[in-house]
This record gives structure tokens, C-alpha cells and sequence, in this order.
């Protein structure tokens, strides 16, 4: 494979991925917002502070009314944050390496792309929005079905694998620390990593009823940070994300610093037993991981992705 | 035979042949399918088809892109519901007469580029050829594999008033359009699966394995595979669309100029695991731009030392560098003579009859009778720079008069054609719309022909201007054997 064309295929995956897991966020947001209770203090800029670090200049001051905040993550084109931007992305970056995806794979990118276009232009109503939202999601998994279903397991299926996963990685610790830091008061215990806010956040990631196999299943003193950061079988946990990228990352070349970023975000999150850690310290560790994920698309892209000098 | 369809209310021009009905309306053998179709579901039917192949080919991401479209560059394919069909027979002589033609012009090509013997033999004059930009000295002296330079030919066809077929130019440098023959098929064959299943129409999808095959052939090292690569411009390019798709169908990396080098005449490509040696290149890039250190210095596109690595016989281009010199209006006009020259053969296509302005008495001529003529510069592509003399204004014409008489040579002159029609669906009804035909040849260790070729067809009424470019459409083309 090209160095350059490993470099889109990588791209590609990762917006995929962050269409599919904002659409998902903003309809758990909403199912949240529906029946949230008084006391809650989550409101629609919130979702900003996962998904966006540029939202300045497209969200007013001080503004938190939900189209402004849907705007910015479905329709703004020229918001990094948005649905119809990632889209553009991954199209822009399929079609830069259309000569190693098979045919079926470009189709779905492709319509996938014409759908977004089309129906992404208004932040509409919450009923239609639900639906677009549920689509898109629908057609995300549609382009990994047929990816699935017809791609060489190659240099291109491990890079667009490393790519989703490192992005589905990062969202599921974004998606975390902003619910921690919003929902839970320093003192909240065990019990309080339960309630319903935490369920939106399931509903997010499609892991309700994983979650309670997993509560009523799995021995031990474990919650919902464990189930997100260090269960294996949740194909949405970090060491689920973790093990996909080093499967993968193994067929590359240049890989040792890739390998040994990815041991040490695994050492960060076996230091102390999550459920002991309160609010401060699961801040701290999330964000320990999340720097984690930064050095290894450092890695990526500084050693493993830069064609050897001839 | 029982089957008389006449294609009412559609009516042919009346000095122009159609493809699909003779002058009585009535549809030709190899027609009879589609024009049964017609008359059974009427204007409507075809109408939703045409939306349904819109759709299919924007899901497709069939497209394609025009420079001065700086907002949207990538656009939909325009293809016409109703297909061309041209009878097996008809054809058989044709892709005969093309590849006959094709190994003529290489043959001309090698000598142009060694020993110079029709120059010699004053078939053709030296000053046309030796005076021409197209002629690239670096490449004397050489001979590639098999003695070909050019491997991949897209030769225009024209039909006239009789439906005779006659070559209108050949394109030996960078010929496009071959993406689109194969999508339209594509498409095609997703709405119209009835059709397909009434018909036998001649199939076009070995191409990529045709062509892979003669790159493969081209190989200079004994590898079982060789490695092939595609070499494209970049995304920006408007032929883009059709480099990744070749490159898809065929398997092959798509290389732009930075993802290749050579070290000591070797070409190798960039590739995460370190450099792999390249056998062949298929070039999608003028070959003036393809090495700076030999052609254009400013070329931002060109690999250094490339020229260098073909001629030491490490790598195979093609076409190769320097073929375009037989891709000229004015050596065109000698094609006939030249395929006597080396073939000793009569031509199985005709050329459309052609001035040559070099020529005194022929400019004279063209020059008198502006008004009737086409007159073209030898050496655009893309219809630029063409004038149509009947339907040019006083001031057009007196400019082109002035840029005859400042560069003759740069310029031919020919009768403006009726060029073939065929049915094509305009704002909901059949109208007849003027079409040419471009099959593309390929010559390796052998020759092949495609099953008819890329038909553009001009939208609109009485036009000729068939290019993408310009507002043109295009046709799935069916070589239809309809039995004796």
C-alpha cells in the first residue's frame, strides 16, 4: 500500500466512526432531555463540550437553544463537529483511494454521502430528527457490513480498522468524562454511577442490555466505568477498542512505538480498581487515557504511516 | 420477417442515418428489441427509467469534472436511456479496420523514431513531422517492447449519410472515456435487466483484464506479475474518475508523481513496507510533463529520472513518451497512406476527406469556402478551437481566416458531416441527436478491440458538439447479434 493512500484510509475510518457515534449521542441526549429529572443540570451545550473544540463563533454566547447546538452538530458544513462535515470527509477520503476499496464499499460510501447531503441541510423538529439520526447511524453500519463483507484483510482493512477504533475509543472517554464532570458530585458513590444519566449514556453507545447482562453476570465490585474502559467483550469499551488496534497495528511496520502506546494506556487503566476511584480520579484517569490515544495517532502517523526513506 | 416496429411518432432527419430506424421510422434489425420496449411502454415508462438511471449513477458516483467549475468539481454522468445498437456484422469490420489502423500508426511511430524510411520515401513530408512539438527528441533512437508506442488507442468514429463508419481522429496520447463505457453497461444492465435477457449484446467488462493483460505484456523483467501501476495527476484532474476506477478494476496501485522515484534507472514505489520495484507504468499524464530532467522543467507532475529508467529498458511507459506525434489533424490526414505503406493493405475505414492548409491549393480552397467547412487545429483535443463554418458568424470566420494565414500548418479543414443519430430522450420525448463513437484499441503482444466503445451524443437540437466538456450526453452502446 501507498504511504499516502494508507494516510486517507486511516481518515476515513475515523470519520466514519465519528458520524456513527455522533448521531448516536445526540438521539441519547435527547431520549436524556425527554425524561430527565428536575434535578438535573444537563443541558444541550453539553454535548458541545464532548464533540466540539471549535464552537465558538457558531453557537452564541451564552446560547443553548437546541438548534443552535444541532445546527453546529448536523448541518454546519464548516463546523469540524457536524455530521455533514465528518461525511464530506469520509467521502473526500474514500474517493482518494477508490482503487483499494471494493466497488459495493464505494457505493454505500457514496450514497451515504448523497443522503447526508440531502437530508442533513435543516436542524429540524426532535421527531424527525430522531429518525434522520437513526438513519444515518443505520447507514454507517450499512458501510461497515459491506466493508465486512467484501474487503481483503489487508494493510486498508487494518487501517481503516486502527481508525475507527481509535476514534470510537476517544468518544467513548469523551462521552464519559463530560457526563462525570456534569452529573456526578464528588461524594456520589457507587450507586450513583447507576442512575439514569448513566443509562442515556448506555443508550448512546447501544450497551443497555449489555450493560445488564454484564451488572447481573460479571462477579465482583464493578460499574459502568469498568464496563466502558476495561470490558473486553463490549465491542464499544476502551480495551475492546485497545485490542482491535493492536490486532491490526501488528501488520504494520514501524509498529513498536504503536504497540507500546497502547501498553501503556492498558497499564493506566489496570493501576487501581476503577470502582474505588471517585470523581476527581476518574477525571484524571480519563483523561490520562485520552492523552494515551493522542500519542498513538502520533505514533500512526510520525513513524508507522511515513514511508521508509528510499 | 413479422417483425415490422415502426418507432411512431419519432422521424429521423432526412440526410442523416439513424441507429435505430431506417428513413421510414421503421426500426432496424439490431433495434427491434429496444424499439419493441419503446412501443410497449411508451414515453412515460422510459421516462421513469431515465430517472431511475439518474439516481443509479449518482449511487454510483459516476462523475466526472469540469476545470471551470471551481464550487462542484465533480459532476453526474450525463447518459441517454435509449442505447445505440449497431449490428455484429457491421461491427466485425470495423474493429477490423481499427486495429489495422493502430498497427499501422505504430509501425509509423517507430520508424518516425529510428530509421525515418517513409520520410525518406517522401510518403510523408519530413518538415510535418520533424517541425512538430510533438515530436520528442529524446525518444530517438529507442524501440519499445514489441515495436508499439502506442498501447492504448481511442479512435473517434463518425458515421455518415449511408451509415458508412469513418474515422474522424485518432487519440494516441492520453485517451479518456473508456470508465464510461463500462459504468453506462453498468447501469444499463440495473434498469433495463428485461433487455438484456431478450437480447445478445456484445459484453464490454473484460476490459480492465484486457488491459491489464497488455500492460502485463509490456513487462521488461520475467516476473510471472509484473507490477503494474496507473500514474494520475491527482484528484483535481478531470480524468480523475476514471484513473481510480481502472486502477480498481484492474488491481493496480494508483500512483501520483510523488509516489514513484528512481534510483540508478530503476523506478520503485513508496509503499508502507518499504520500495517495490514498477515494471509498467500506464501514464495518465502528458508525456511532456512526466520527466523534468528531459521535457518540461517546470513540470510539477514528473518523476526525475523516469525518461532515463525507461530507455535503459527497466521500465515500460505507456503509451509511450512520444506517440503523440502521430496524434496530429495533419498526419491524420496521411493515415491511409501510411497503412498502405507499411501493411500494403487498402484501408478498412475511410477517413472523413480532409484540406490541409500547408497546402497552397488546399487553403485556397478551404480559405473560399469558410461558410461550408469544419476547420480544426491540429493539435487541441476536447472540440476546442474548432469552427463550424455554416453556423460560424462573418467575424469568427474572418478571424480563423487570419489564423490560417499566420499558421497554416496548424490547421485542417473538412465537410461538415451529417453525422448519425439515434433516439434520445429530450424533455419527456424521442428526439433524433447527433452521436460519434469512441472504441479504444489496445496493442501489446496482440491487439484487441472493444465491443463498440463510448457513444456521446450531443443534447442538443442539430448540435454536433458531442463532448462531456460541453454539454454532451453519452449512450450505452450494444453490438447486437440479431442472428443471419
Amino acid at each position: 500500500m501507498l504511504a499516502r493512500v494508507a494516510e486517507n484510509v486511516y481518515w476515513m475510518g475515523r470519520y466514519l466512526e465519528r458520524m456513527d457515534d455522533t448521531a448516536r449521542l445526540i438521539n441519547a441526549t435527547t431520549h436524556m432531555l425527554i425524561d430527565s429529572h428536575e434535578d438535573t443540570r444537563f443541558s444541550w451545550p453539553v454535548l458541545i463540550d464532548v464533540l466540539g473544540e471549535d464552537a465558538k463563533g457558531f453557537i452564541q454566547e451564552g446560547s443553548s437553544s437546541e438548534l443552535g447546538v444541532m445546527h453546529y452538530l448536523i448541518v454546519a458544513e464548516d463546523s469540524t463537529a457536524s455530521i455533514r462535515h465528518a461525511c464530506s470527509q469520509v467521502r473526500t477520503n474514500a474517493r482518494c483511494v477508490r482503487e483499494v476499496i471494493p466497488r459495493e464499499f464505494w457505493e454505500e460510501i457514496n450514497s451515504l454521502h448523497l443522503f447526508v447531503q440531502s437530508e442533513c441541510k435543516l436542524a429540524s423538529n426532535r421527531a424527525k430528527r430522531y429518525n434522520l439520526m437513526a438513519e444515518v447511524i443505520r447507514r454507517c453500519q450499512a458501510v461497515i457490513g459491506v466493508m465486512d463483507g467484501t474487503m481483503l484483510r489487508d494493510d486498508t482493512y487494518g487501517l481503516f480498522n486502527i481508525g475507527r477504533h481509535l476514534e470510537r475509543a476517544d468518544m467513548t472517554t469523551r462521552i464519559m468524562d463530560v457526563l462525570i464532570l456534569q452529573q456526578l458530585a464528588p461524594a456520589a458513590g457507587r450507586q450513583t454511577r447507576r442512575q439514569f444519566e448513566w443509562s442515556s449514556l448506555l443508550n448512546a453507545m447501544g450497551a443497555v442490555e449489555s450493560y445488564r447482562r454484564y451488572y447481573t453476570e460479571e462477579p465482583g465490585e464493578t460499574d459502568v466505568t469498568d464496563f466502558l474502559l476495561t470490558y473486553g467483550p463490549f465491542p464499544r469499551s476502551v480495551a475492546s477498542c485497545l485490542e482491535k488496534i493492536e490486532r491490526s497495528a501488528r501488520w504494520l511496520p514501524r509498529s513498536e512505538s504503536v504497540l507500546k502506546t497502547i501498553g501503556n494506556i492498558r497499564n493506566a487503566l489496570d493501576s487501581e480498581p476503577l470502582h474505588s476511584l471517585n470523581t476527581l480520579g476518574m477525571h484524571k484517569l480519563i483523561d490520562d487515557v485520552q492523552a494515551g490515544l493522542i500519542d498513538l495517532h502520533g505514533a500512526l502517523m510520525s513513524e508507522s504511516l511515513q514511508a521508509p526513506a528510499a | 420477417m413479422s417483425d415490422v416496429i415502426a418507432l411512431d411518432p419519432y422521424r429521423p432527419y432526412p440526410d442523416c442515418y439513424d441507429e435505430l430506424v431506417d428513413t421510414n421510422g421503421v426500426a432496424r434489425p439490431q433495434a427491434l428489441a429496444v424499439a419493441r420496449f419503446i412501443m410497449q411502454n411508451g414515453a412515460e415508462e422510459l421516462a421513469r427509467r431515465q430517472a431511475e438511471l439518474d439516481r443509479t449513477i449518482s449511487a454510483m458516483g459516476v462523475s466526472f469534472t469540469v476545470y471551470s467549475d471551481s464550487q462542484n468539481i465533480d459532476r453526474a454522468w450525463p447518459l441517454d436511456v435509449v442505447p445505440r445498437t449497431i449490428a455484429a456484422s457491421d461491427w466485425q469490420r470495423t474493429s477490423d479496420g481499427l486495429k489495422q489502423r493502430l498497427q499501422a500508426l505504430n509501425l509509423f511511430i517507430n520508424d518516425l523514431y529510428n530509421d525515418q524510411k517513409i520520410l525518406k520515401d517522401g510518403i510523408v513530408p519530413s518538415e510535418l513531422v520533424l517541425k512538430s512539438k510533438n515530436f520528442l527528441a529524446p525518444c530517438q533512437g529507442f524501440e519499445p517492447a514489441y515495436g508499439v508506442w502506442a498501447n492504448i488507442c481511442g479512435t473517434d468514429l463518425v458515421r455518415d449519410g449511408e451509415g458508412n463508419f469513418l474515422v474522424l481522429e485518432d487519440n494516441l496520447r492520453v485517451p479518456s472515456g473508456v470508465s464510461y463505457m463500462l459504468e453506462n453497461r453498468t447501469v444499463m444492465k440495473r434498469v433495463f435487466p428485461e433487455l438484456f435477457a431478450e437480447s445478445t449484446i456484445g459484453p464490454v467488462d473484460d476490459y480492465p483484464a484486457q488491459l491489464w493483460n497488455m500492460l502485463a505484456s509490456l513487462s521488461p523483467q520475467d516476473a510471472e506479475t509484473p507490477r503494474v501501476v496507473v500514474l494520475t495527476p491527482g484528484i483535481y484532474n478531470s480524468a480523475y474518475f476514471e484513473h481510480s476506477f481502472l486502477a480498481q478494476q484492474m488491481g493496480c496501485p494508483l500512483a501520483e508523481n510523488n509516489d514513484l522515484y528512481v534510483d540508478d534507472d530503476v523506478v520503485y514505489l513508496r509503499t508502507l513496507h518499504g520500495p517495490q520495484r514498477v515494471d509498467v507504468i500506464y501514464r495518465r499524464i502528458d508525456d511532456t510533463f512526466i520527466d523534468p530532467q528531459v521535457f518540461r522543467k517546470d513540470s510539477a507532475l514528473g518523476i526525475p529520472g523516469l525518461i532515463g529508467a525507461w530507455r535503459a529498458g527497466n521500465v515500460a511507459i505507456a503509451n509511450a513518451p512520444g506517440s503523440g506525434v502521430a496524434d496530429d489533424k495533419v498526419v491524420y490526414a496521411f493515415v491511409p497512406e501510411i497503412i498502405r505503406y507499411y501493411l500494403k493493405q487498402d484501408p478498412l475505414i475511410d477517413n472523413v476527406p480532409t484540406y490541409l492548409c500547408m497546402d497552397d491549393k488546399e487553403r485556397d480552397h478551404v480559405l473560399a469556402n469558410l461558410d461550408k467547412l469544419v476547420v480544426k487545429p491540429a493539435n487541441e483535443s476536447g472540440g476546442y478551437g474548432i469552427l463550424i463554418g455554416p453556423r460560424a458568424t462573418d467575424e469568427e470566420r474572418a478571424q480563423c481566416a487570419a489564423a490560417i494565414r499566420e499558421n497554416p500548418r496548424n490547421f485542417i479543414a473538412q465537410p461538415t458531416l451529417n453525422l448519425s443519430t439515434a433516439p434520445t430522450l429530450c424533455d419527456g420525448l424521442l428526439e433524433p441527436r447527433h452521436l460519434d463513437l469512441r472504441p479504444f484499441i489496445l496493442q501489446g503482444e496482440s491487439l484487441y478491440c472493444t465491443n463498440g466503445g463510448l457513444s456521446r451524443v450531443a443534447l442538443r437540437r442539430g448540435s454536433l458538439v458531442v463532448n462531456s466538456s460541453q454539454g454532451g450526453g453519452s449512450k450505452d452502446t450494444w453490438i447486437i447479434n440479431h442472428g443471419s
